[in-house]
C-alpha cells in the first residue's frame, strides 16, 4: 500500500469517526414561566341570560339598573302544515292480448298518459308549496324482450327552475327474467304546483308518462301477452318551506314548556323580581286567521290564574302582500296574574308551562284560498321584561363550568392561581371544582368567600399541578351563592372576575 | 457532506501535487467557533445534548451582562495559487484559488437569553427587548482565476455557487409579564428567509502588499469574497404580531382560549412570500496586516479584520521569533469578532526552497477548557 493510499484510508477513517460521533442526545433544562391565562367573568347578562338563546338581553346602567329582555322565547310548530304526508304513484302497462311474441318497432309509443297524481292524507287544500327537503325513490321493471323507453314528466315540479323529469332506457330482459332500474330524485328546495293538469284543481300533481321502444335501437323488441312494464314513485319525507292554499278548520294543541332556570346553572336560591313591564306577545305570522285560547298557565306545576285564560281570542291573519310579513299581535300582562307570576319566579322555577289550543281558521274560507305559511317565520312568543334591578338576594347559587385542552409541557411542576374579585354588592360563596378527565387524577376542590363590593379584596386560591394534570383535560366548575343583607340596589356594572394564572417550571427540550 | 467535499478536495489536491512543479501554491484548512457568551461546556451540551444545569446558564448570563450575545462559526478549506511563468510580455502572473467556506452568525439580547433559557418567571414587570436577535448561516464554493503582479499583488474574479442560506432575523420583539400576573403584552416582527435552490453569484478578491527591501515594515491589505449572488426563489416567513392581554376570556370575539385551540398552528400568524429572486451581497472579508521587524529573529504583527459577519472587528496583536532555520512562533492576543479577549500561538515549519507548514491556534488554552469560550485551528501549508 503506498503513502498516498494509506494517508487517504487514514483521512477517510478519521471523517467516518468523526460523523458517528456527531449522534446527540435531547437537550434539556429547566425554564421557570409564569403567565397570564384566563380573564373572564360574568356580568349581570350572563347572570341571567339562558332564558331565551334568541331574545335580546340588555342592562341599562344606572340606579337602579334596568333589566330589559325582548324578544321571542319559544317558536310554535304546526305540524299538520309543514310535514306532507308519503305518497306512492303505481302504473302498470300490461298487452291486451295472449301469446306472442308480437313484433314492436322502434320508436314505438305503447302509453302516453297524462294524469294528477293524487296527494292522499292531506286534509288542507294545498294549492302550493316550496319544499325544503323530500325525494321521489323511483323504480321501473320491464318483462319485454326488447329495449323500452320510459318518460315519466311532472311538469308542475320544479327544482332550481327545471322541472323534474325521469328518462329511463332499459336494455331488453332474459325469458322469465325482469329488468329493472331505480334511483332517487332530490326535491330539496322543489317548487310544487298542486293545481293539477285543469289548474283548477288542489292536492295534485301534473304529470305525463310515456312509454315505448327507443327509436335509436336496431332491434325489434318482442312483445308477449304475459309481458310486463311497471313504474312506481315514492314522494317521500317531504317537509314544507312555504305553503299556499286553504289550511282548514283544524284545531291544535298550543302546549308551551320553557324553560326558565336551567337547574344546572341554576341550583337554587331566592332573587327577588319586581318587574315593571311583562307582558307576553302571541304573533302570528300565518296568513290564516287563529282562534287561541289558554287554558293554563302553570310555574313548576303551580297554577296561576290571568283573566284572560279560558277565554278564545280571534287572533286576525298576518299581511303578505308586502315585502316583509306584517304579523298580528295579541298579548297580555303578566303582572295581571293571581298570585303574582314574579313571586313565583323569585324562587328561580325550572319551566313555564302555558297549555291551551289554536283553532285555524275559525271564521272559515274567508281568504278565497289565500292562506299561506313560510316556515322560516314560525308564530312566535314574544316576552317584553322590563326590571330594575333591585332586591334581596338569597342564596342564589349559580353554576359556571370552563373546559381547558390539556397544555403538553414536559416535567411541569407549579401551581395555577386563581383569583376571584367580586364587583358586586353582595357576598358571594364560591366553591370551584378543578376537575379532569383522566380518572386517575383526583379533583382539585377549593372555596373562596367574596365579600361584597366595595369591602372585597382579591381571593386568591392556588392549586398545585404537575404535568399529567397540565396536560389532561379539565373542566373547572364554579358554583357561587349570592347574598345580600337585604334588600340591595344594583347600577349594573357588577361583574365577577375570574383569574387565572399558571406559574411554575417545566423541562425546555431540544430533540 | 461537507467531510465528503473537504476529503475529495483533499484527494484532488493531493493528486495533482505533482502536476504543480510549475506553480506556487498554497492551501489551506480551518475550523473555528467563538462566543462571548456560551462557553464550551454549554456549547457542547446544545450541539451534543445533555441536561444544562442552571450555574452554567448563570454563568452565561454573567458574561453577557447587557450585551448582545453571539457566536459564530466558521470553517473551510482554501487553495491559492500562481503561475510562475509570466504571461507573455508582462510581468503578470495568471493566478487563482479555490474555496469552500461555510459562515454561521447567531447574535441575542440577553432578555431573549433569560426568556429562552431561564423563563420569565424571574424578572416579572421587566421589559423583554429581543430587537435584532439573529441567526444567518451560509456555505458556499467558490472558483476564482485573476492575476498577480509585483510584490504577489493580485486581483480575481471568482465565480460562487452557495448552497444553502438561511436568514432569521426579529426587527422588533419585546415582552412583558407584570408582577401580579394579570397583565401580558408581547410583540414580534422579523422574519425567516431561505432559498429554495443554490444560488449562484460573482466575487472579487483581491491582495496589496506593501514589500519593500528598503523599509523595515510591512503591511498587507486582503479583500475577499466582495460580490453578491443571484438566490432563487428566496422564500421569507413574516411574522407581524401584537397580543396584550390580562388573560384569555373563555370564548367570545376576538383572542379567546376557544379560538386559540382552533388555531390551526403558526400559520395563523404568519405570512410566506416568495420571491422569484433577491440578491445577496456576500459575506466578504476586509483584513489588514502590519509586520514589523524588531530584531534579526524577532518581529511585532498586528492584525485587523472586518466582516464576515462578525459582530464587531476582530483584531490581534502579537510578537514572533524565530527559533531556529526551519522553526518560528509566534504568540498573539486577540480580540473582537464573536468572542472576548483571547491568546493565539502558531509556529511554522519550513524546509527552505521546498514547503512551509504552519499550524495556528486560536485560545490554545481552551483546548482542554470546559469554560472557555471556543475553539480554533488553522492549517495551511505552502509550495514554495
Amino acid at each position: 500500500m503506498s503513502t498516498l493510499l494509506r494517508r487517504h484510508v487514514f483521512l477517510a477513517l478519521g471523517i467516518v469517526l468523526l460523523a458517528c460521533g456527531c449522534k446527540r442526545e435531547p437537550t434539556t433544562w429547566t425554564v421557570d414561566v409564569a403567565l397570564p391565562l384566563i380573564d373572564d367573568g360574568w356580568s349581570w347578562v350572563d347572570v341571567i341570560e339562558g332564558a331565551s338563546d334568541n331574545g335580546s338581553v340588555d342592562v341599562t346602567e344606572g340606579s337602579p339598573a334596568i333589566f330589559r329582555f325582548e324578544g321571542p322565547v319559544a317558536d310554535w310548530g304546526i305540524p299538520f302544515l309543514t310535514e306532507l304526508p308519503d305518497t306512492i304513484v303505481f302504473q302498470e302497462l300490461t298487452p291486451d292480448f295472449m301469446g306472442g311474441p308480437f313484433p314492436v318497432p322502434p320508436g314505438t309509443v305503447l302509453l302516453d298518459s297524462e294524469e294528477d297524481i293524487v296527494f292522499q292524507g292531506i286534509d288542507q287544500q294545498f294549492s302550493n308549496l316550496v319544499l325544503s327537503a323530500g325525494r321521489i325513490d323511483y323504480l321501473v321493471e320491464s318483462s319485454t324482450d326488447g329495449y323500452v323507453e320510459f318518460q315519466y314528466a311532472f311538469p308542475s315540479v320544479t327544482v332550481g327552475g327545471e322541472s323534474v323529469e325521469l328518462n329511463v332506457i332499459l336494455p331488453p330482459s332474459e325469458v322469465g327474467a325482469i329488468q329493472t332500474e331505480s334511483g332517487t330524485i332530490d326535491l330539496e328546495g322543489a317548487v310544487i304546483d298542486l293545481t293539477g293538469l285543469s289548474g283548477n284543481e288542489i292536492n295534485r300533481i301534473a304529470s305525463r308518462l310515456i312509454i315505448g321502444t327507443p327509436d335509436d335501437v336496431a332491434d325489434t323488441a318482442q312483445v308477449y301477452g304475459a309481458d310486463s312494464i311497471r313504474v312506481q314513485m315514492h314522494f317521500q319525507d317531504m317537509m314544507v318551506e312555504q305553503v299556499a292554499g286553504y289550511f282548514g278548520q283544524e284545531s291544535v294543541a298550543f302546549d308551551l314548556d320553557q324553560e326558565v332556570f336551567k337547574p344546572a346553572d341554576f341550583p337554587g336560591g331566592f332573587l327577588q323580581i319586581e318587574p315593571t313591564r311583562a307582558k307576553i306577545r302571541f304573533r302570528n305570522t300565518v296568513a290564516a286567521d287563529f282562534q287561541l285560547r289558554w287554558d293554563a298557565l302553570l310555574v313548576d306545576d303551580i297554577a296561576v290564574n290571568h283573566p284572560v285564560l279560558g277565554i278564545p281570542q280571534l287572533i286576525t291573519r298576518a299581511d303578505w302582500n308586502g315585502y316583509e310579513v306584517q304579523p298580528t299581535m295579541w298579548e297580555i300582562d303578566l303582572l295581571e296574574t293571581t298570585p303574582k307570576l314574579f313571586d313565583l319566579l323569585s324562587y328561580l322555577p325550572e319551566a313555564i308551562t302555558i297549555t291551551g289550543d289554536a283553532l285555524v281558521n275559525p271564521l272559515g274560507d274567508v281568504s278565497g284560498g289565500q292562506d299561506y305559511f313560510d316556515i322560516r317565520h314560525p308564530p312566535q312568543l314574544y316576552l317584553d321584561f322590563e326590571w330594575p334591578l333591585e332586591g334581596a338576594i338569597e342564596d342564589l347559587s349559580i353554576i359556571r363550568s370552563f373546559e381547558f385542552e390539556g397544555i403538553d409541557l414536559a416535567g411541569f411542576e407549579g401551581e395555577l392561581i386563581i383569583k376571584l374579585t367580586n364587583g358586586y354588592p353582595v357576598q358571594w360563596n364560591a366553591t370551584g371544582t378543578w376537575d379532569y378527565e383522566d380518572l386517575d387524577l383526583d379533583a382539585e376542590v377549593f372555596h373562596a368567600v367574596a365579600s361584597a363590593f366595595p369591602m372585597t379584596d382579591v381571593v386568591e386560591v392556588r392549586i398545585p399541578i404537575d404535568e399529567d394534570r397540565l396536560s389532561s383535560t379539565a373542566t373547572l366548575t364554579i358554583e357561587a351563592a349570592m347574598t345580600s343583607d337585604g334588600a340591595v340596589q344594583f347600577t349594573g356594572a357588577e361583574r365577577m372576575r375570574l383569574q387565572v394564572a399558571c406559574q411554575g417550571t417545566y423541562q425546555a427540550n431540544i430533540p | 457532506m461537507k467531510g465528503c467535499l473537504t476529503y475529495l478536495f483533499l484527494i484532488a489536491t493531493t493528486t495533482v501535487s505533482g502536476q504543480l512543479d510549475s506553480l506556487s501554491w498554497a492551501t489551506t484548512v480551518w475550523g473555528q467557533y467563538r462566543s462571548n457568551v456560551l462557553s464550551q461546556e454549554l456549547g457542547r451540551l446544545l450541539q451534543r445534548g445533555g441536561y444544562i444545569e442552571r450555574p452554567l446558564i448563570e454563568a452565561a448570563q454573567a458574561a453577557q451582562g447587557i450585551n448582545m450575545g453571539a457566536f459564530g462559526y466558521t470553517s473551510g478549506v482554501a487553495l491559492d495559487w500562481c503561475s510562475l511563468r509570466p504571461l507573455r510580455n508582462t510581468e503578470l502572473h495568471l493566478c487563482g484559488s479555490f474555496q469552500f467556506k461555510s459562515l454561521g452568525d447567531f447574535r441575542w439580547t440577553p432578555e431573549f437569553f433569560d426568556l429562552v433559557f431561564t423563563g420569565n418567571a424571574g424578572h416579572l414587570g421587566r421589559w423583554d427587548v429581543l430587537d435584532g436577535t439573529r441567526m444567518r448561516t451560509a456555505s458556499w464554493v467558490e472558483l476564482a482565476v485573476g492575476v498577480e503582479g509585483s510584490n504577489q499583488n493580485r486581483i480575481e474574479l471568482g465565480l460562487v455557487y452557495r448552497m444553502q442560506s438561511y436568514d432569521a432575523l426579529i426587527q422588533n420583539g419585546y415582552f412583558l409579564v407584570n408582577e401580579g400576573l394579570d397583565y401580558m403584552t408581547g410583540s414580534l416582527r422579523g422574519y425567516l428567509g431561505w432559498a429554495e435552490g443554490p444560488s449562484w453569484g460573482l466575487v472579487t478578491n483581491a491582495e496589496w502588499h506593501f514589500l519593500r527591501e528598503e523599509a523595515p515594515f510591512a503591511f498587507h491589505l486582503r479583500l475577499q469574497n466582495f460580490g453578491f449572488v443571484a438566490a432563487p426563489r428566496w422564500t421569507e416567513l413574516k411574522i407581524d404580531t401584537l397580543i396584550e392581554t390580562s388573560g384569555l376570556t373563555l370564548t367570545g370575539p376576538g383572542l379567546s382560549v376557544e379560538s386559540i385551540a382552533q388555531l390551526t398552528g403558526i400559520s395563523d400568524l404568519t405570512s410566506t412570500s416568495t420571491d422569484r429572486y433577491r440578491f445577496d451581497l456576500m459575506p466578504f472579508r476586509i483584513s489588514t496586516a502590519f509586520e514589523y521587524p524588531i530584531g534579526p529573529r524577532s518581529g511585532l504583527d498586528l492584525q485587523a479584520q472586518a466582516g464576515d459577519w462578525m459582530p464587531t472587528p476582530r483584531a490581534s496583536a502579537g510578537y514572533r521569533r524565530a527559533v531556529s532555520k526551519q522553526y518560528q512562533m509566534g504568540i498573539q492576543l486577540v480580540t473582537g469578532g464573536w468572542g472576548r479577549l483571547r491568546p493565539a500561538a502558531w509556529v511554522r515549519w519550513r524546509k527552505p526552497g521546498q514547503c512551509a507548514f504552519m499550524l495556528f491556534l486560536e485560545d490554545p488554552l481552551g483546548w482542554g477548557s470546559s469554560t472557555a469560550y471556543g475553539r480554533g485551528i488553522t492549517l495551511r501549508y505552502q509550495n514554495l
